[in-house]
């Protein structure tokens, strides 16, 4: 049994899995641009299920260039305990993620974190929990 | 004697009607209402390397557990950068459930025996190379090319029949004497199914969710649903599909649920799939895809930019 899964999970590991999100990401944003960006949170979208995070990102110069990066759906945030206040605007995050293929300043944020290094969503919910 | 046999009689007929659970609307149904969920990492199709096991024993499924969160968790940064980007964001974000279903099946399909749902017939394959070929030609000329998901106008697992998918997987029934409405989480879909015998809409009369039609068999609701339009679409079935399903509620915590898919003109077979849905304490949160949904044009932008490149490579 156990070679059974083991063969099951290599075969789903290397086909790549069943990957899903509402939308095609590989349609939205670029493998090709990886993208870092320290930014200050502006404003922020939560309507399920889409979730939108504009930043400010200071460029050398000294300006500032405004970025959106999506994230998932909101209802999980709720589920998990996460409101509004939870992330109030003026937070300094650092977004590690994939720029839209458009070249526009989005960008999903395929890992949020605190300057420290701490997830700012961090893992799933535990085993064998109901929400 | 013969009051005893009267008696037993009384209770027979009267046991399917209460429900097993023994909870039952003020005017007399089972009473199935509250907020379920169906998430769970039970695959609706069995993996071919199970194909002889139609049941976990406990040790395999805590195995298979293990291996599968280990395997889907999106928080891992291995492999190439379009897995990457397909993960989209971490595990946090995601709600595709972490334990089996609680009968331990390796599938939701039941029927046919092997957990796979059945060939297609030729002319259902023809159709469906020809809508692959439509979408490898036209990925995004327009939002009409994207699916009905993308455009936030429906998705396949909200049914019927309903299955578990990514996230949002919780169903709200509520009851009222001659009526059972489905309120699905995700895409905020409804169905009213009127329970009064009432027959289905006109033949010319198509809906992307179809029409329902419910009764009750004893403690279970069984609801037909026909007159899809050929756009729903689901697994590759046309407007032909009827889906069966059946509600049950077993105890106060599980809803058994059963679908049988009957498309002749798609599938060589019908089949049958089913899941144990768990209450839910929680609520069910708004759905409102079109607010704030940059996604859209993101897609669309992505694509003429990539035309634009392609034309300035030539």
């Amino acid at each position: 049994m156990r070679t059974n899964v083991v063969m099951v999970c290599a075969v789903l590991l290397f086909s790549g899995g069943p990957l899903w999100a509402h939308h095609a990401f590989t349609s939205e944003f670029d493998a090709a641009q990886p993208i870092q960006l320290r930014g200050t949170l502006v404003r922020a979208e939560l309507i399920n299920p889409h979730s939108w995070f504009h930043i400010d990102v200071e460029e050398e110069d000294g300006t500032l260039t405004r970025w959106m990066i999506e994230g998932g759906t909101p209802n999980t945030l709720f589920r998990n305990g996460i409101t509004r206040n939870s992330l109030p605007i003026g937070t300094e995050i650092l977004v590690d993620g994939y720029r839209s293929r458009d070249g526009s300043n989005r960008a999903n944020g395929r890992d949020m974190t605190f300057p420290d290094g701490r997830k700012i969503f961090l893992g799933g919910p535990p085993a064998n929990q109901v929400r | 004697m013969r009051l005893r046999f009267v008696l037993v009689m009384i209770v027979l007929v009267a046991l399917p009607v209460a429900g097993i659970s023994g909870q039952n609307t003020p005017w007399g149904d089972p009473d199935l209402q509250g907020i379920w969920s169906n998430r769970t990492i039970t695959r609706l199709e069995r993996p071919q390397e199970l194909a002889d096991k139609e049941f976990f024993t406990d040790e395999e499924a805590v195995e298979y557990v293990r291996d599968t969160l280990e395997r889907t968790n999106r928080d891992r940064r291995d492999g190439p950068a379009e897995t990457d980007v397909r993960r989209a964001y971490n595990d946090f974000w995601w709600d595709s459930g972490t334990t089996l279903v609680k009968t331990l099946r390796t599938s939701i399909i039941i029927d046919p025996p092997d957990g796979r749902i059945p060939p297609l017939t030729e002319e259902a394959e023809t159709l469906a190379a020809e809508r692959a070929e439509q979408r490898r030609l036209h990925p995004a000329d327009g939002p009409e090319s994207r699916s009905l998901g993308d455009r936030c106008i429906w998705w396949r697992s909200t049914g019927p029949p309903i299955l578990p998918t990514a996230y949002n997987n919780n169903y709200q029934i509520v009851q009222s004497p001659g009526y059972v409405a489905i309120l699905a989480e995700l895409m905020h879909a409804v169905r009213i199914i009127p329970l009064d015998d009432s027959p289905h809409l006109p033949e010319t009369t198509l809906q992307l969710m179809g029409d329902s039609r419910g009764h009750w068999e004893g403690d279970t609701l069984v609801v037909e649903t026909t007159n899809f339009t050929d756009r729903t679409n689901f697994r590759n079935s046309g407007a032909g599909l009827r889906v069966i399903e059946r509600f049950r509620r077993d105890d106060p915590d599980t809803l058994m649920y059963e679908f049988t898919i009957d498309d002749e003109a798609t599938f060589t077979r019908s089949w049958t799939g089913q899941i144990p849905m768990v209450k839910s304490d929680g609520l069910i949160y708004e759905y409102a895809c079109h607010e704030g949904n940059y996604a859209m044009t993101n897609l669309l932008e992505a694509a003429r930019a990539e035309e634009a490149r392609a034309a300035g490579d030539q």
